[in-house]
């Protein structure tokens, strides 16, 4: 039998039987579980070759499975960051209620997302699709909070999309006559014009829902927050990167090849350029974590879709790679909020401070994923950003780069209300006895932070299957042309070179650590955050010195009228509106008898007075 | 090795006079200000005897590791900064690594430092030192847009992304880039006075209202180290604008007196207003400045 079959049983039965086997053993409930993910895993990054296909005809529609070099890229991405999050999902989810629905919906998303990269037919694509819409729903609503206002809005947004698919597929359909997707790709170039602007329209609605573009957002940053965060990790590293996925096929195989392409793109891109900007105001204003980290995530988005709208060789390697980085510090950083949640039972910024000497090691990998997510040197993240401003400036969007650049220099503000807000300040009593997160929970936390260490130095490990996956969709290869194992280059031949960077960094830093600590430093002793000198005075052991409420406020005020504005408020009008509707037509259908009855009457009373006019 | 080996010289050389130069110029600012003020002030050199002094001090406790980093941090992105901006234009004495003087890795790695200092202020829990953080993070959003729009319209016109270029530029036609390109010049200027935080955009320290914010729980070695890293950093803004605008110098003296002309921007600019509000400070930056930005990139894209 075919590797990818295996995979896919595995996944199926693991979710069931992990579902079943809390009500053996909770210990054996956890090692099903990281069965049911980490073998699939193993077994598809050994066994299954690019450019493999397996087909099956079920119920007359013939499927087809495979994988080439750009689904190969995104899977590395759900499955490394699904094995992670599994692994930190069983110490996440230790002594919490419900592990087998939990568990059931995590290895069926991580299924779905697999299926989807897997799908060579619109048939299983889309069939892959709902099933991870469904499963990350119903994580969405695993803690029953809010499920009327924020579950029902991510299932409205993604319905939306998911019909406007459903119609791009028929249609399709019905012009080549096949599901597969290298027929439609085929025929698109000699469809209609109307066909070959509405389709791609269509699916960029359903994937735009996915990766959380700006007008489909506004589910996002409920969702993510409240699922639990050893999912949310997945749901906003991994998940949201179908959308991005499906994005860059609809743009790359599709609108390059029509005259219009150029308005799809321009249009993409300033999308993702005003995501970025709301999704990084709205998260500066969070004071919650994971509404911030959820915000962030859609600002992050927004310069992914930026990146491969543009389409520049170097835009699409500085989308990819950007993907890849927010995949890896968003996984951790939301994996962050999620051990401070286990150990002090709130995730608020206001409520707990000062926790970097009770949970150092979570406090190092979101010091590394804060840098990386930042965009500084010499962390990943600072590969993806430098690769986006120069595409975006030897393409000529002058504009745009300044509202990236706005949203991204913003974005500083939200990144250290994130670490001064949990780590920082004033220790308090409350929080003495928090300690460390259990090491399953900081080994995959660390793990990444470690590879966006070595992405800011060596990003030629992640360009390259980046540019394989390229070259795939019919890019040339850009090898020694705009990268190298750790030099990035535009195309106007200006370079970074990585190397020297970090080690005069590291060089530095030592030095003059070394400087300031070398002599004395035994000598010194450590004072609490209350022996402090406060205009001239100690304060006193009851004093209140923490500040966390209105933390941004300076910058508040002055952006606050563009805060003003908000896309959910005219969505909550367009329902209100809807619901008046319905709310007039109840009036007419009251579900009375005697109502019904004079309709009736009245109706055949006006056929008899009318008759002559009518008949 | 010995390339190496003479890079690290060569560092260590730019980094002395980098601090020279830096203390001095803040002695000679706190002489102007304090003669236009009409009071006599400290001599020129009196920096160097407040460094020293803190240099030779041992401190007796301390908060915490971010505390120790904090300080290193900022000292990080003054020195590479100084590596990448050329000092002179034919610089034998003072090599660089370089980098090929990227701007965009210049931008961001201006702000490793601020942000590794202010978690090195965090931790000391002296929320003065956190108000201070606030204020610089949201002031630096705003004359970061102008000084950006300046450095893109820049780019897009010469079509290099490095500072050496830009060099090659002004070498080669022979005319400033602050003649041929003045919109963006009056953008980067106006900027520039977010940068230093003098009057009135000195919210960041804020001396009567915040007991100096960031630098309120460090002492001894630790506030040595901030002060020579301050002095550094100006020397490197300085010259950096000096590199981009006009022409680079050929040797220390041209690049002093056009380092000083410069300086004095900020400096007199200070002595005539009062501190804004951080609001309006970043609205501040959002008017004028962002709008010869955007005359700067029209400039850049029409000619």
């Amino acid at each position: 039998m075919n590797t990818i079959y295996i995979i896919f049983l595995i996944f199926l039965g693991g979710a069931v039987f992990t579902y079943f086997a809390g009500k053996i053993h909770k210990v054996l409930q956890d090692i099903l579980f990281l069965v049911s993910i980490l073998v699939p895993a193993y077994l598809f990054f050994a066994n299954v070759e690019i450019g493999q296909n397996v087909n099956l005809t079920l119920g007359g529609i013939s499927l087809s499975w495979g994988i080439n070099y750009f689904s190969w890229l995104f899977s590395l991405i759900v499955l490394g960051l699904g094995s992670l999050a599994a692994i930190y999902a069983v110490g996440f989810m230790k002594g919490e209620k419900r592990r087998g629905y939990f568990y059931f919906n995590f290895i069926l998303s991580i299924m779905a997302m697999t299926g989807i990269l897997l799908s060579r037919d619109l048939v299983s694509f889309f069939v892959f699709w709902e099933i991870m819409t469904w499963s990350s729903y119903l994580i969405t609503i695993y803690n029953g909070n809010k499920v009327q206002s924020i579950g029902i809005k991510y299932f409205v947004f993604s319905a939306i999309g998911a019909y406007a698919m459903l119609m791009a597929i028929v249609m399709v359909h019905h012009i080549t006559g096949s599901f597969l997707i290298g027929d439609m790709i085929h025929a698109y170039p000699a469809m209609a014009l109307s066909m070959q602007i509405w389709i791609p329209i269509m699916f960029l609605m359903a994937f735009g829902v996915k990766a959380a573009m700006m007008p489909l957002h506004v589910w996002a940053p409920g969702a993510y927050s409240n699922a639990p965060m050893a999912y949310t990790s997945v749901f906003s590293g991994a998940l949201s990167k179908m959308g991005i996925y499906g994005m860059t096929l609809v743009l790359v195989t599709m609108v390059n090849h029509i005259p219009q392409g150029v308005w799809f793109r321009e249009v993409l891109a300033w999308l993702g350029g005003i995501t970025a900007v709301i999704g990084t105001l709205w998260a500066i204003q969070q004071d919650d974590a994971k509404k911030l980290l959820a915000y962030s995530s859609v600002a992050q988005l927004g310069y992914i879709i930026t990146g491969i709208a543009i389409g520049t060789e170097l835009a699409m390697l500085a989308g990819l790679f950007l993907a890849v980085m927010h995949a890896l510090f968003k996984g951790t950083l939301f994996m962050v909020v999620g051990a401070i949640e286990k150990q002090t039972g709130t995730s608020n910024f206001t409520e707990v401070t000062g926790l970097i000497r009770k949970m150092p090691w979570t406090f190092l990998s979101a010091l590394l994923a804060i840098i990386a997510l930042a965009g500084i040197p010499p962390l990943g993240g600072f590969v993806g950003k430098w690769m986006l401003y120069e595409s975006l400036i030897t393409s000529n969007h002058y504009l745009l780069v300044i509202v990236i650049f706005f949203a991204s220099t913003a974005a500083f503000l939200y990144c250290y209300k994130f670490l001064f807000g949990f780590f920082m300040g004033q220790e308090e009593k409350e929080w003495a006895h928090v300690k460390e997160a259990p090491a399953v929970m900081v080994l995959p936390m660390l793990i990444m932070a470690l590879f966006m260490l070595v992405l800011g130095t060596f990003p030629g490990i992640i360009l390259n299957p980046i540019n394989h996956g390229l070259q795939a969709l019919g890019y040339a290869d850009s090898y020694k042309h705009l990268w190298d194992t750790s030099i990035i280059l535009n195309s106007w031949g200006n370079k970074v070179v990585l190397q020297p960077i970090l080690y005069s960094i590291a060089g530095i830093f030592l030095f003059f650590i070394a400087f300031l600590t070398w002599k004395g430093y035994k000598n010194t002793r450590f004072i609490s955050t209350k022996d402090i000198s406060s205009s001239g005075e100690v304060p006193k052991e009851d004093e209140n010195l923490t500040f966390s409420v209105g933390f941004m406020q300076p910058f508040y005020r002055a952006v606050e009228p563009a805060m003003r504005r908000q896309i959910d408020k005219y969505y909550n009008a367009f329902a209100d509106g809807l619901e008046a509707t319905f709310e007039f037509l109840r009036r007419i259908y009251t579900g009375n008898g005697q109502t019904y009855a004079i309709y009736v009457i009245v109706f055949v009373v006006v056929m008899l007075l009318f008759k002559d006019f009518l008949f | 090795m010995e390339e190496v080996l003479y890079n690290v010289l060569g560092a260590i050389a730019t980094f002395l006079v980098a601090f020279v130069v830096g203390m001095t110029y803040g002695g000679l600012n706190r002489k102007i200000t304090a003669r236009v003020q009409n009071r006599k002030g400290p001599p020129f050199y009196q920096n160097f005897i407040d460094t020293l002094k803190l240099a030779s001090k041992k401190s007796a406790i301390h908060h915490g590791v971010m505390q120790h980093f904090g300080p290193a941090f900022l000292m990080v992105t003054s020195v590479m900064s100084l590596l990448i901006v050329p000092v002179l234009t034919h610089n034998q004495w003072f090599p660089n690594l370089n980098f090929h003087g990227d701007l965009i890795f210049l931008l961001y790695i201006m702000v490793f430092g601020p942000l590794g200092m202010a978690l090195g202020a965090g931790q000391t829990g002296n929320p003065n030192s956190a108000i201070g953080i606030t204020r610089g993070l949201s002031q630096m959003v705003g004359y970061e847009i102008p000084w950006v729009l300046a450095l893109v319209a820049l780019m897009i016109q010469y079509h290099t992304t490095s500072i050496v270029g830009l060099m090659a530029v002004q070498a080669q036609s022979g005319t400033w880039l602050m003649f041929s390109s003045p919109f963006a010049f009056i953008a980067a200027v106006m900027a520039m006075l977010g940068m230093f935080s003098y009057s009135p955009f000195d919210v960041v320290i804020a001396p009567a209202e915040i007991a100096s914010g960031p630098a309120s729980e460090n002492g001894g070695k630790y506030l040595f180290t901030m002060m020579s890293s301050g002095s550094v950093f100006a020397f490197v803004k300085l010259t950096l604008y000096v590199d981009l605008f006009m022409g680079g110098a050929d040797n220390i003296v041209i690049l002093l007196v056009k380092t000083f002309a410069l300086y004095m921007i900020p400096v007199l600019y200070s002595l005539t207003t009062v501190r804004y509000r951080t609001e309006q400070s970043i609205r501040w930056f959002w008017g004028w400045p962002s709008f010869f930005g955007l005359l700067a990139i029209l400039q850049a894209v029409i000619f």
